[in-house]
């Protein structure tokens, strides 16, 4: 399928439909509300009956080996994940590259039962010194304490449940070689702050997150560099690396997973972000609706998230002229569906299409005639391409990315990742 | 201030200290025209007799407390240092050279200079802080006198007020008009002035204001300027960086011709502008940046064949050095000048408000 014919369609259109559009179907073959009242009490029952199968299995494998069940769980779990990936620009094959784009290492070490720390330490391109490109980081650095079966504290740096992509960007979580854009220009994917947070398991399939954090920085906003306009929120958050504070940020998340392969949520976060170091006070809001429904073979996805930053105005007023402005708003969404297509023992060979449209300088505060940006133009992104599951755990990938504003950034890409 | 600061305070304003008897620091660097040169001669006279000129113009001596030591960063970019060319690696460096330049202050030595100053109304207070015996020893007396100066320029703010009209704007207890804004936003476009890249307007991620100079160097092609004496040789060049004292960067020829960047903070009160102070209005080195290239004839000679000798001020073997790639530079004849006339005093509107001294 090419991709640029993917464009033509009314992508708007298709994106604000998708969201409903998952959540409708699930129900869509029972429309009749006395038929799915009746599914619902047949679920309920089998549901009640496999919870009483499980605590009897539970208590008799307690029963049987009370000393040696906790000595043979391991208190110290080693992961990783990575990826190795090539692009190549269609119409500047000379711009091909290829880079270890991230080589992540962690490990969880449970204190007790109810306490564990889980980190994630990342190198990305493959050499990090002060005249190499690479970088090194730390991803997640946190305390999870469960305070019973349902309620649990997390303390430290850890992962902000925003979108589909943030808590779970290891490259066999997701189709494509590369990150979707949009959670990656609108939402910053792999976005961390540190602070403390409550997470909520509850039996119905309901996850609640919210918490206090560090945020953003808008002092950290560079006028003269394009990368404010590539992703508004990554050219401005602070990672915990000597972060100022200020100013803090609250979250909540709320994802419902309560039928088999069905997930909807969605996210807000709101916090100061000028730190006490600007001459009015701007905040930033993120706030995201996602869903995945994996019925069959089939797996779909789609995801609408919007930023807005206040008073830019007064913020862009000494920056004018320059490049790059303070966007007050920025968004974006894709509708995704991929296809087993093949099988064989564990191989899994998955089809997919995505589109993707974002514009991350959706509309600027008005400084004046001559002085007010023009809003940037939306992209459009069409990817297609497939996930060739060699093993669980192991992915090799490969897709075509059609852009229609920056049409130069055609590309091909190949990668292969993994995780465990 | 310290005792040091206070010395250097005395020090800074001294004549007796001088080889005419009739020269200061701040007889070049006068505090009350930012620090600067206070006339639009384009090289202050010296010497012992106040009749001697040197070959550049007196640059201004405030906001330098951050600068740093010469040295090429990590892109190779030459970058710090003191003076126009760089040469001096401190501020107490740079102090002390015109006290010995012989076109400047004039003095025979290190001795001559520690002479007068243990008659100096204060030397009593220099020999209080620094030992009663500090006049015996020259050499160490002269790095006092330095370091007075430097920590006088380091602990005055006069040096560093940020008092003008837009470091208001920035705390927000002003606005700038209409003209203003719009000068500084010509200032900022990368494809109108294209001024910010050199002489960055935007507050630092810690907050502070902008020094309105990246402290690197750049090669304008500033027309030679016939006021300067020692121009009348026409083998006579002035090469900057890769010809400064110490002969260090000699080879490095795709230097020559290359000058400090300096901070645009109180140039609107400047009346020598450039190197070889050649422009003595803004207005007319805005036009020579943008018309340099549209309108060469304007600004250099024409040789006898009736071709325009431009950058005349550089030998035939160094001008390809002149920056002719970035805005607004990169313009043939025939191309419209990227500022009009009418922009040109819209950034001048904007200059103005960089006056330390603004007073709502």
């Amino acid at each position: 399928m090419n991709p640029r014919h993917l464009l033509a369609m009314p992508l708007k259109a298709v994106l604000a439909a998708g969201l409903t559009c998952l959540a409708g179907a699930v129900f869509a073959q029972s429309a009749d509300p006395d038929e799915m009242a009746r599914r619902v009490d047949e679920l309920a029952s089998e549901l009640a009956t496999v919870k009483k199968q499980l605590s009897e299995l539970e208590q008799q494998k307690a029963n049987a080996m009370p000393a040696s069940s906790a000595a043979e769980e391991p208190t110290t779990v080693f992961t990783s994940y990575g990826e190795i990936n090539y692009n190549r620009p269609t119409h500047e094959p000379e711009n091909a590259q290829a880079d270890l784009r991230r080589f992540v290492f962690g490990f969880q070490h449970r204190f007790d039962a109810q306490t564990k720390l889980v980190t994630e330490i990342e190198f990305e391109h493959a050499v990090t010194s002060a005249e190499d490109p690479g970088e090194a980081e730390i991803e997640q650095a946190m305390i999870e304490h469960s305070l019973n079966p349902t309620w649990a504290v997390r303390a430290g740096l850890f992962l902000m449940p925003v979108g589909l992509l943030n808590e779970n960007h290891e490259p066999t979580a997701y189709y494509g070689v590369e990150r979707n854009f949009v959670e990656t220009a609108i939402i910053p994917t792999t976005w961390r702050e540190g602070g403390v947070q409550v997470v909520g398991t509850f039996e119905n399939g309901v996850t609640f997150q919210t918490g206090v954090t560090t945020g953003f920085d808008l002092a950290k906003w560079d006028a003269t560099s394009p990368e404010g306009a590539l992703s508004p929120l990554g050219s401005i958050h602070q990672e915990l690396a000597l972060a100022r504070a200020y100013d803090l940020s609250i979250f909540g998340a709320l994802n419902w997973r309560g039928i088999p392969g069905l997930l909807v949520g969605g996210s807000l976060f709101t916090g100061g972000a000028t730190q006490g170091q600007a001459v009015v006070s701007a905040s930033v809001t993120l706030w995201d609706l996602h869903a995945r429904w994996t019925p069959g073979r089939w797996d779909f996805a789609a995801l609408y998230s919007s930023g807005s930053i206040s008073n830019t105005a007064a913020l862009n007023m000494p920056l004018v002229g320059n490049p790059t402005l303070i966007p007050e708003s920025f968004d974006g969404g894709y509708v995704q569906a991929a296809y087993k297509l093949w099988m064989h023992g564990s191989q899994v060979l998955s089809p997919f299409v995505r589109l993707e449209q974002f514009n991350t300088g959706r509309r600027y505060a008005d400084l004046g005639p001559g002085l007010t940006p023009a809003a940037r133009p939306t992209e459009q992104v069409a990817t297609v391409g497939m996930n060739y599951q060699i093993t669980p755990g192991v992915v090799v990938k490969a897709d075509v990315q059609h852009f229609r504003e920056d049409q130069d950034a055609d590309r091909v890409d190949l990668g292969l990742g993994w995780s465990f | 201030m310290s005792a040091q600061a206070e010395l250097g305070k005395q020090i800074f304003r001294d004549v007796s200290l001088s080889g005419s008897g009739n020269q200061s620091c701040a007889s070049c660097h006068d505090p009350n025209n930012g620090h600067a040169a206070p006339n639009s001669l384009a090289v202050q006279l010296g010497g012992p007799s106040l009749n001697l000129q040197g070959t550049r113009s007196s640059p201004s001596i405030r906001y330098l407390a951050s600068n740093t030591a010469f040295h090429f960063d990590t892109e190779g970019t030459p970058t710090g240092g003191f003076f126009w060319d760089g040469r001096a690696a401190s501020l107490q460096d740079q102090a002390g050279r015109p006290f010995l330049n012989p076109v400047e202050m004039a003095n025979a030595s290190v001795a001559d200079v520690i002479a007068k100053l243990s008659h100096a109304s204060y030397a009593a207070q220099f020999q209080q802080v620094f030992g009663a015996d500090i006049f015996s020893r020259p050499d160490d007396a002269f790095a006092r006198l330095t370091l007075a100066l430097q920590q006088f320029q380091l602990e005055d703010a006069d040096f560093h007020p940020f008092s003008s009209k837009y470091d208001a704007f920035l705390r927000g207890a002003a606005k700038l008009s209409d003209q203003e804004l719009r000068g500084l936003a010509l200032f900022n476009n990368p494809n109108k002035g294209n001024c910010a890249a050199c002489h960055p307007s935007a507050k630092g991620v810690d907050g502070s204001h902008p020094l309105f100079t990246d402290f690197t160097y750049d090669t304008l092609g500033v027309p030679r300027n016939p006021e300067i004496g020692a121009n009348a040789d026409p083998a006579h060049f002035d090469l900057g960086l890769c010809a400064r004292q110490g002969g260090d960067l000699v080879a490095r020829t795709d230097l020559c011709g290359a000058f400090k960047v300096p901070s645009l903070r109180n140039v609107a009160m400047r009346h020598a502008l450039f190197h070889n102070g050649r422009f003595k209005s803004l207005k007319d080195a805005l036009t020579f940046y943008v018309q340099r290239d549209t309108n060469p004839e304007k600004w250099y000679p024409l040789n006898t064949d009736g071709s325009v000798n431009k950058f005349d001020d550089l030998p035939a073997a160094y001008r390809a050095n002149v920056n002719t790639s970035e805005v607004p530079y990169n313009r043939h004849p025939g191309d419209a000048p990227a500022l009009s006339d009418a922009e040109i005093d819209d950034v001048i509107a904007f200059l103005s408000t960089l006056n330390d001294g603004y007073m709502p």
